[in-house]
């Protein structure tokens, strides 16, 4: 059982599965993730590849503050996922609400609304930060404590 | 009966299938990405992608209907295993084989992709709706020139199982180069029944999300993925079993000259993937009746004309 836990947890180190959503970005953060997708930057050395059901996805990468008329969807993706999940705040509006903070119709960060395990700041992020976040997270899952499971107990 | 179990379940069978399924689905990657000019995943990808959704929490939706849902893959799994059984791996010792068996392979071959529609279907998705009803459309593209282009060769060895085939254009090798149109007809149909790109309708993720499969997670999914790398592997053994037969009747070298065969075959497939954009439902069902039918009826004709002369 113990080995078994343990390929399983090596297995969610070595792929993750990302689902890129929009909260509301002003589209330049949305723009330097897709281009980490690409063959340039070669995301798949890791393992990751980007899915269109939150089903099937590990990290939800979000871009830009979140609006009145996206909290829910926001909410409700976050939802749709299966344990263990993680979500990745792109940007510096993603991470704080950035110069739309304090708008009529923004709530301000993404964790105002589902928590968040990676802040990238940037205005936009760079491809190669949000590579080297991918790597930083999945390398905290090494340490003993993880916060799948604490959410999960 | 422990050898025949072993057989089944270890060594040319359940085991050895997933197992070279996964190295499979890896080569198949690395393929595409150094086509693309990256470097790709590395060796252990396809595990660690299936060991994860082991992993992972199974969501089963509220107004899905349960037991289909849970019972689906698993269908899909064990027919494409069932089929896998009178293969060839090594010469001349399929797990088992009689005469007739090519056409209950064609069958199992139709069970994962009907379980595929089903899965669609009792999510009661939107997508996955759509993406099964493209599944079962797509479905009645390949299918019969895929039927054909495998059922053409028989009419030359005179039987119909795959390791009768596989002896009797061992013998008599020059017989297969009549079979070579046949032969790139079930390329390109096996790539349909595979649903990868230009045939990749089903789960078209810019369109419809997921396909069938969009509500699927943790081990229910990782079943199915299982299930189609294991058809990847079925498909390619079947048509190196059809359409390249070489063998010396050494075990060790035939089981070698298999691995080549099918490596050939996933090679040209990823080729195929990587060389090629989404096509339409409409364009793809033109493609299928209008060229690879008339390519496999001409080659039945050819095929029954010369078994007509012999």
């Amino acid at each position: 059982m113990g080995l078994l836990k343990k390929a399983i947890n090596w297995g969610i180190r070595k792929s993750p599965w990302i689902l890129h959503f929009n909260a509301g970005a002003c589209n330049g953060c949305d723009i330097e993730t897709i281009a980490a997708l690409t063959p340039r930057f070669d995301l798949e050395r890791m393992g990751v590849i980007q899915q269109g059901s939150p089903r099937h996805a590990d990290i939800l990468v979000c871009t830009g503050a979140v609006t009145l008329q996206t909290k829910e969807r926001l909410k409700q993706i976050y939802d749709q996922m299966p344990e263990p999940k993680f979500v990745m705040a792109v940007g510096t509006c993603a991470c704080s609400g950035g110069i739309f903070d304090g708008c009529y119709c923004v709530m301000g960060g993404i964790d105002k609304v589902i928590p968040v395990d990676v802040y990238i700041p940037g205005c936009a992020v760079r491809p190669e930060a949000l590579i080297s976040a991918v790597q930083k997270l999945l390398d905290t899952l090494k340490r003993p404590k993880k916060r799948g499971e604490e959410d999960a107990g | 009966m422990l050898s025949a179990l072993t057989k089944i379940l270890v060594f040319p069978g359940f085991l050895f299938m997933s197992a070279y399924g996964l190295f499979l689905e890896y080569l198949d990657r690395k393929v595409y990405a150094r086509l693309q000019h990256r470097s790709g995943p590395p060796w252990y990808q396809p595990l660690a992608d299936f060991l994860k959704l082991l992993g992972k929490e199974t969501i089963i939706p509220a107004n899905a209907n349960q037991r289909m849902f849970r019972i689906l893959p698993v269908i899909s799994l064990s027919a494409v295993a069932t089929a896998f059984i009178y293969v060839p791996v090594l010469a001349k010792a399929p797990s088992a084989s009689f005469e007739g068996d090519l056409i209950i392979v064609l069958y199992l071959l139709t069970i994962p992709t009907v379980s595929l529609f089903l899965a669609g279907w009792y999510s009661r998705s939107v997508y996955a709706t759509i993406g099964s009803v493209r599944t079962l459309t797509q479905m009645f593209a390949y299918e019969v020139p895929l039927f054909m282009a495998l059922l053409a060769p028989a009419l030359i060895a005179q039987t119909w199982s795959v390791t009768g085939m596989a002896e009797f254009y061992s013998q008599n090798p020059l017989y297969h180069l009549l079979n070579i149109p046949a032969f790139f007809v079930a390329l390109i149909s096996g790539q349909g029944k595979l649903e990868r790109a230009p045939f990749d309708l089903p789960e078209a993720e810019t369109e419809i999300v997921a396909g069938p499969l969009v509500e699927y997670s943790g081990k229910l999914l990782a079943i199915f993925k299982m299930s189609a790398v294991c058809e990847l592997v079925l498909i390619a053994s079947l048509i190196s079993a059809v359409f390249l037969p070489l063998m010396t009747g050494n075990p060790l070298l035939d089981f070698l000259l298999y691995l080549i065969k099918t490596m050939a075959v996933l090679l040209f497939l990823a080729l195929l993937r990587s060389a090629m954009a989404r096509l339409r439902m409409d364009q793809m069902i033109k493609f299928c009746w209008r060229i690879l039918t008339p390519i496999a009826v001409v080659q039945i004709i050819i095929n029954l004309v010369i078994r007509g002369v012999l």
